[in-house]
């Protein structure tokens, strides 16, 4: 086994966290994640952000728009 | 209304499919059992589309009004919530977007090599995990401002990777770009979203400042 390096591994640390790479390229940077704390500490960061936009961006919508919406549904025919 | 020139379905409902209730009212329960439940998560990129309640709810609204009227178009087993959120982003494109102003509009063109520069170049090994950290501690009221401070087409493509989880060819579906512009768009989006959170951890105190790199020409707003 060969380590990919931290120049792969920071070029594709993005579609790794969104998990859009092939499984071969996924085992290389995760190994190289494991051995390399610089881009280990990036990689936090990475899921840190993404953790906490996920988490920041819930809503739920008003009671209003739920039954303005089924209302008007009740009222349309499908085209 | 727009809803019949922009029907998503590429199908009449009825034909080929033995899938498809042929008739209104169980299409009708049909709709209400698998969109409906969606509405939290399309009023929630609504807020974040339009940046202000009346208008998300609206847009929501329209949603699944025209999702409704294309219902018997859509094909059962496909990636329903996508198809939701594709009427609601053309929607939102089409009839929100040119209300708004917006000071980023159409002006990603024009954002400088210094303001897309890498967010990594400030931050080394040992105090990345304390950036980790701070972002973990920011309000989500400064993370949503955040968000909301970049632009539109980033903001979009970091909303639908990030926050719904979509894979990168299903965003490309949704706003109707190539795969690639996603991705230099989810990429400068993100990078953009971490050095704006940056500051808001320094101005908190949560972390201290950074010897950032020169910005030139930064303006003050």
């Amino acid at each position: 086994m060969t380590d990919c390096g931290c120049d792969k591994a920071k070029a594709e640390l993005e579609e790794y966290l969104h998990r859009e790479l092939s499984d071969e390229d996924f085992r290389d940077i995760t190994e190289h994640l494991a051995s390399c704390e610089d881009c280990n500490s990036e990689h936090l960061v990475g899921l840190t952000l993404i953790e906490k936009v996920r988490k920041a961006c819930q809503e739920t919508a008003p009671e209003e728009l739920r039954i303005a919406i089924r209302a008007k549904i009740e009222t349309l025919r499908f085209g | 209304m727009l809803a019949l020139l922009e029907r998503p379905g590429p199908r009449p409902r009825g034909l080929d499919s033995a899938l498809m209730p042929d008739d209104d009212q169980s299409l009708r329960r049909l709709f209400e059992e698998q969109a409906l439940p969606y509405m939290d998560q399309l009023y929630a990129a609504a807020m974040r589309m339009t940046r202000n309640p009346q208008d998300a709810a609206d847009l929501v609204q329209e949603t699944f009004v025209k999702a409704y009227q294309a219902f018997g178009g859509f094909e059962q087993g496909t990636n329903l919530k996508a198809w939701l959120y594709r009427i609601q982003t053309n929607t939102f494109i089409n009839s929100y977007r040119r209300k708004q102003r917006d000071p980023y509009q159409n002006s990603i063109d024009e954002l400088e090599e210094w303001q897309l520069a890498g967010a990594e170049s400030w931050t080394s090994g040992s105090s990345r995990s304390a950036e980790a950290e701070a972002i973990d501690h920011l309000p989500d009221s400064d993370v949503k401002e955040a968000l909301q401070s970049i632009p539109e087409d980033f903001r979009l493509a970091v909303y639908l990777a990030d926050v719904e989880g979509f894979a990168y060819q299903e965003i490309a579906d949704i706003m109707k770009t190539p795969v690639g512009t996603v991705m230099s768009r989810l990429h400068r989006g993100r990078k953009l979203l971490r050095e704006r959170l940056r500051d808001y951890a320094v101005d908190r105190g949560i972390v201290a400042a950074a010897p950032a790199p020169p910005r030139p020409g930064e303006v003050t707003s």
